[in-house]
């Protein structure tokens, strides 16, 4: 942790999304048909603009950068949405066994093809 | 469609979002790191397969090496652009490719950037080594692996390949690549040099 960072005022003071598992390149799709919102949640403009602009698949980073947000900024607040149930989040592609060679070999295979 | 000057166009009214198709699963991420102006901003360019994106980010920088409690000693606050551009590989998988300046003092933005990424394409010049110290060693540290690339545009000029191994002091096996960023084949094959040495490193560590 690097001391006080300027406050994120559109995301409440909150600098950390609450699922640590969201990262830059997550990808984000708005539900379709998401769940009523509990009364006391109150959406900001942010939360609405991400899910006008996520009606088909983009990273959190694409997201940031289509709305002028900071990445810390739209990490929260697309996790905000995740909470909710109003978007959905495909997670990175798992790194658990480090660097797994088929992951790689994926890679590899997709980038001679576009050559 | 696309938009002509791109890489000049300020990211904030770009062209509109262009989706993933709807049956990719995941996405992975590779960094292009490297001081300024070395033309990180060019490789992602000639890779993407989307205008580039940027976003500007906060900086607050605090003074190294200093116990923080205060809160007050030596902070300043600067912006950095985040630029970074998308390849689909497959139906199923996208690859980011983010180009991010690798120095300490971008150490929040560093962290987040690095966290699970496959690798790192270091970009150097070789008329100013030095700048690219502090990116290799923050590699090193954190294990993560990567690629040398020196961008040979023309005017550069070209330095024997062990007189740049033994000034930039990196190992044997981390390769040392060449590219002209502006070349989209070039920037093409020095990304599939570099998996493909990823890749066999994996083989290796399997016990293979």
């Amino acid at each position: 942790m690097i001391g006080p960072v300027r406050p994120y005022v559109v995301t409440g003071g909150r600098s950390r999304p609450t699922r640590a598992e969201l990262a830059v390149e997550s990808l984000v799709n708005a539900v379709p048909r998401p769940p009523e919102l509990p009364r006391h949640v109150l959406l900001n403009r942010e939360h609405r603009r991400i899910l006008g602009l996520c009606r088909s698949l983009l990273s959190v980073a694409e997201v940031a950068a289509h709305l002028g947000l900071p990445l810390g900024v739209a990490k929260v607040l697309v996790g905000d949405l995740w909470d909710l149930g109003a978007v959905q989040v495909l997670p990175p592609v798992p790194q658990a066994e480090r660097l797994p060679t088929t992951l790689l070999e994926e890679v590899l295979v997709g980038l001679r093809q576009l050559r | 469609m696309a938009s002509a000057n791109s890489a000049e166009a300020p990211a904030d009214l770009p062209a509109g979002p262009q989706y993933l198709p709807s049956s990719v699963r995941g996405a992975v991420k590779i960094l292009v790191t490297g001081p300024f102006g070395v033309g990180k901003t060019t490789l992602v360019g000639s890779l993407s397969e989307i205008t580039p994106l940027r976003t500007e980010e906060d900086m607050t920088a605090a003074s190294t090496g200093v116990d923080d409690l205060t809160g007050l000693g030596g902070k300043t606050t600067t912006t950095v652009a985040l630029d970074f551009g998308r390849i689909t590989l497959n139906s199923r998988l996208a690859l980011y490719l983010f180009g991010t300046p690798g120095q300490q003092r971008f150490q929040p933005l560093w962290e987040d950037l690095s966290r699970g990424a496959l690798g790192a394409i270091v970009m150097v010049d070789p008329r100013r080594l030095n700048d690219s110290f502090d990116v290799l060693g923050r590699l090193e540290e954190q294990g993560i692996p990567f690629a040398v690339a020196v961008n040979t545009f023309p005017g550069t000029p070209s330095y024997p390949e062990e007189q740049l191994r033994s000034a930039l002091d990196v190992l044997p096996d981390v390769p040392l690549l060449f590219c002209d960023a502006r070349d989209r084949r070039q920037s093409y094959d020095l990304l599939i040099d570099f998996v493909d040495h990823l890749h066999r490193s994996s083989l290796l560590e399997l016990g293979g």
